[in-house]
């Protein structure tokens, strides 16, 4: 796997190790544990609030360094992923596994000591689901691979508001299904034109495998799917008029590019504007749709 | 990872400078971290013990 001059003896830098947890990737988690926990009814005292984040955040690192420990293989072909630290020859499979581990055990403890046994057997679980049921076993036998994996970056939100109720009620679940699809459509646009990439490595991503016209259609369909279940805790009397609102034009404008793209009918991935415009929407209506739970949240309390 | 392996040559003497630069820097943040850990379970200790009083 590795050279003695490009890990120096086994021993990878603090800089690589930061890296293998994917910093970008956690922002996101910890935005929607913190928008969870903020959302939740009931309060939690600062330090153990903080607490339960880190060890939500050290969770979805641990996750990260055992996905990558396990997929050294595919990310060594891909452009996007061949310069990680394993796949780059910074790093040594054993230590990528053993951080990963030490990580996962650490945060699940953490989390069962501080703050809750609940949300931390919650935790172990969703680390157990990334590492292991995505990651191992479906992530290179299905299509709707991104599907599962969309489960496992889903549990945040679940975690947080567990972490202040001790329990999983009706809300925590739409929160925790917003993101399951919204994952589908924000990832099939990226892998729209990305598409080589995923070929080259033989993984069975949803437009290597069912074209292009399939996956724009399954676009469509989720961002529909999406829509609805966004909108649903307002009607459902979960949040007032300022989640309502804003869950209602968000999803519109998510719906109305998605149709952009289900429209689209270029293979080349220099023209493809409507999926990367979709692609970076999806991002800001993540961020904005979980703001505006919060901010309505606020204002009601 | 840390045996001797003997299949390897010895290092020069640049990489063990930059062997022994890179384990100076790993141990410096985990001092950092490892204090950082020991001020919150002592937060986290003192909001429990406030919490069951």
């Amino acid at each position: 796997m590795t050279t003695a001059s490009t890990s120096l003896y086994g021993l990878a830098s603090a800089r690589d190790l930061f890296a293998l947890t994917k910093p970008r990737v956690m922002t996101l988690v910890i935005f929607t544990a913190l928008c969870g926990m903020l959302a939740a009814p009931g309060s939690i005292h600062p330090v153990i609030g903080f607490t339960a984040i880190l060890a939500i955040s050290l969770g979805a690192g641990a996750s990260a360094a055992l996905n990558q420990w396990y997929e050294a293989d595919i990310d060594a072909i891909m452009k996007r992923t061949s310069q990680r630290p394993l796949p780059a020859g910074r790093m040594d499979a054993e230590t990528a596994l053993h951080f990963g581990i030490g990580l996962s055990v650490f945060s699940v403890v953490l989390m069962g000591v501080a703050v809750n046994w609940f949300s931390a057997v919650f935790l172990a679980f969703s680390i157990f689901f990334y590492a292991v049921v995505y990651t191992i076993w479906l992530k290179r036998s299905t299509p709707q691979n991104i599907v599962i994996g969309g489960a496992a970056g889903a549990f945040p939100p679940a975690i947080g508001w567990a972490a202040v109720t001790g329990d999983v009620t009706l809300m925590p679940v739409l929160l925790f299904a917003i993101i399951f699809f919204w994952t589908p459509p924000h990832f099939w646009a990226l892998a729209l034109f990305m598409n080589s990439d995923y070929s080259k490595a033989g993984i069975p991503m949803m437009p290597v495998v069912a074209g292009r016209e399939s996956t724009r259609k399954q676009i469509f369909g989720y961002s529909l799917i999406l829509a609805a279940i966004a909108i649903a805790p307002y009607p459902l009397g979960f949040t007032g008029a300022i989640y309502g609102t804003s869950a209602i034009l968000l999803s519109v404008v998510f719906s109305a590019l998605s149709l952009q793209v289900m429209m689209s009918q270029t293979s080349e991935p220099k023209d493809m504007a409507a999926e990367k415009r979709l692609f970076k929407f999806s991002i800001l209506y993540l961020f904005a749709l979980f703001a505006a739970l919060v901010a309505d949240r606020l204002v009601l309390a | 990872m840390n045996e001797i392996d003997t299949s390897k040559p010895p290092m020069s003497a640049e990489e063990q400078k930059a062997f022994q630069a890179r384990q100076k820097q790993r141990a410096i943040i985990m001092a950092g971290l490892l204090l950082f850990m020991v001020v919150l379970f002592y937060l986290i200790t003192i909001v429990k013990i406030g919490a069951g009083s």
